[in-house]
């Protein structure tokens, strides 16, 4: 169970406080249930992900989260360019409190992203597919109760991008996940539930068909 | 699956544990030779010093040898100085590490800060090694009391740098400034001069810098028949030590919202 609870945000700017991107968010996510988040570009969908995933704290409110929850997948931050892909991995792993078992997932990680060698390089040293490759195995490797994903679908090449569908299908059954999308068969496949994010306010639907169409019906009315 | 919340305790812990280990690993292999650095600065200071003294048949160290006692007040400053201004710099170095929310800016400046007197500990150790070797005497007079001296100015230091971090992430001039500040501050810590030599009133004004007291105390550890001058006090190293530890974790309550905050 995620529950946020009037949740204001708006971000520093260099001359003062910027505009309000979230006004008085509620929401109560329950858990094992798969939400799609949709909304406009600027919505604040990827800034109430941060908010649910802990990277951000909100303006004002509060997020109680009385579970695991995963940092948003797909997040561009979190790697140390100077530290190998192993030593990046070793890290999360320290900090997730698995000391104990971390050899069977550094394993488990390395055997998923499938960079070779790459995984003893410094991570300054990959390309862009192979960050988010590492980026991706780390998030799977440890057993959340809600995942959170950033548009993580959708990199990587062809044959990456089927096998996140696919352990992502198999995460799906096991655990929570909120995910934001602007792929409208991503989200009927994969969620149940849907957050229509529009002018700083969230709309919670028991249903993602109906999710997308009051999407549409904002887009339009605009 | 198991549900286990682990207790802040235990995650503050791991996440301690986790970065000690990273900014080991950086800290001594990021650069080429890096760890060779560590020993480079402190020897050359020595050796700098030592050798004016020896050219300007300078012989102002009564009860201590020139070389040591400049090396005992070097290895204090420096840890003092050390401390203070690469946990200054924790936070804008790991800010990446705040994706993941176990992570707070607090953590990484006490890392850095553990890891900076770790690193002191061993360069001061191997230096006097290698003064052993060359035939002076090492081994303190009173153990206890540099230990005491050593511990309160990476304490000082680890204040210091507390603040700074704070201070530096909302106004980030300031961090320059403190850079700069140390200085002066190596030419009034009597690193070169003993501090007895230094007439009255200039001698009082020169007190009222901590890492002074720090530095005399441990001198008058070290050697069996140096003279320390009345006005030097670990009270006074412990009580700024202590304040600023505290105002700098204050700072950090106060601020870490806005830090983390984009």
């Amino acid at each position: 169970m995620i529950v946020v609870n009037d949740v204001y945000k708006r971000y520093r700017t260099d001359h003062g406080p910027g505009k309000w991107v979230l006004q008085g968010i509620n929401l109560r996510i329950p858990p094992k249930i798969n939400v799609g988040l949709v909304g406009r570009n600027g919505a604040g969908k990827s800034t109430l992900l941060r908010l649910i995933g802990g990277n951000d704290t909100p303006t004002r409110g509060t997020v109680e989260r009385r579970c695991r929850v995963s940092w948003p997948m797909g997040f561009a931050g979190g790697l140390q360019g100077s530290l190998t892909g192993r030593q990046n991995a070793r890290f999360i792993c320290r900090i997730h409190g698995h000391e104990s078992d971390m050899a069977e997932r550094i394993a488990q990680i390395e055997d998923f992203c499938e960079i070779g060698d790459a995984f003893d390089e410094p991570v300054k040293t990959y390309s862009s597919g192979m960050r988010s490759r590492l980026q991706f195995g780390m998030s799977l490797a440890f057993d959340f109760d809600v995942y959170i994903s950033d548009e993580v679908t959708s990199t990587g090449d062809a044959a990456f991008r089927d096998k996140a569908l696919a352990a992502f299908r198999k995460l799906t059954d096991r655990a929570g996940l909120i995910m934001v999308s602007h792929a409208e068969n991503t989200l009927t496949q994969f969620c149940k539930a849907g957050i229509l994010l529009h002018d700083g306010q969230a709309h919670w639907f028991d249903d993602i068909g109906d999710t997308l169409k009051a999407y549409k019906t904002t887009l339009a009315a605009s | 699956m198991t549900a286990v919340i682990r207790s802040p305790l235990s995650v503050t812990y791991a996440v301690w544990r986790a970065l000690f280990l990273r900014e080991a690993v950086f800290r001594l292999s990021g650069r080429r030779v890096a760890w060779l650095w560590l020993l480079a600065e402190p020897i050359s200071h020595v050796a700098f010093i030592t050798l004016f003294f020896e050219i300007a048949r300078v012989r102002v160290t009564p009860g201590a040898d020139p070389g040591m006692f400049i090396m005992t007040g070097l290895l204090g400053f420096f840890m003092t100085r050390n401390t203070a201004l690469r946990s200054m710099e924790a936070i804008k170095a790991n800010s990446a590490l705040f994706a993941y929310r176990q992570v707070k800016p607090v953590d990484t400046v006490i890392v850095r800060a553990a890891l900076e007197g770790f690193l002191g500990l061993i360069v001061a150790l191997i230096m006097l090694s290698g003064a052993a070797l060359a035939g002076f005497t090492i081994v303190p007079y009173h153990p206890l009391e540099v230990l005491t001296a050593f511990t309160g100015l990476w304490t000082a230091g680890l204040g210091l740098g507390l603040i700074l971090s704070v201070v530096g992430e909302l106004l980030p001039d300031i961090a320059n400034v403190a850079k700069l500040l140390f200085v002066p501050l190596y030419f009034v810590s009597g690193l070169m001069i003993p501090v007895e030599f230094v007439p009255h009133p200039y001698r009082e004004w020169m007190f009222y810098n901590p890492i002074l007291h720090g530095v005399e105390i441990m001198r008058g550890g070290f050697f069996p028949l140096y003279h320390v001058v009345p006005e030097a006090d670990l009270s006074v190293l412990y009580g700024f030590s202590l304040i600023t530890v505290f105002l700098g974790l204050a700072l950090h309550v106060r601020y870490a919202r806005k830090i983390i905050a984009q």
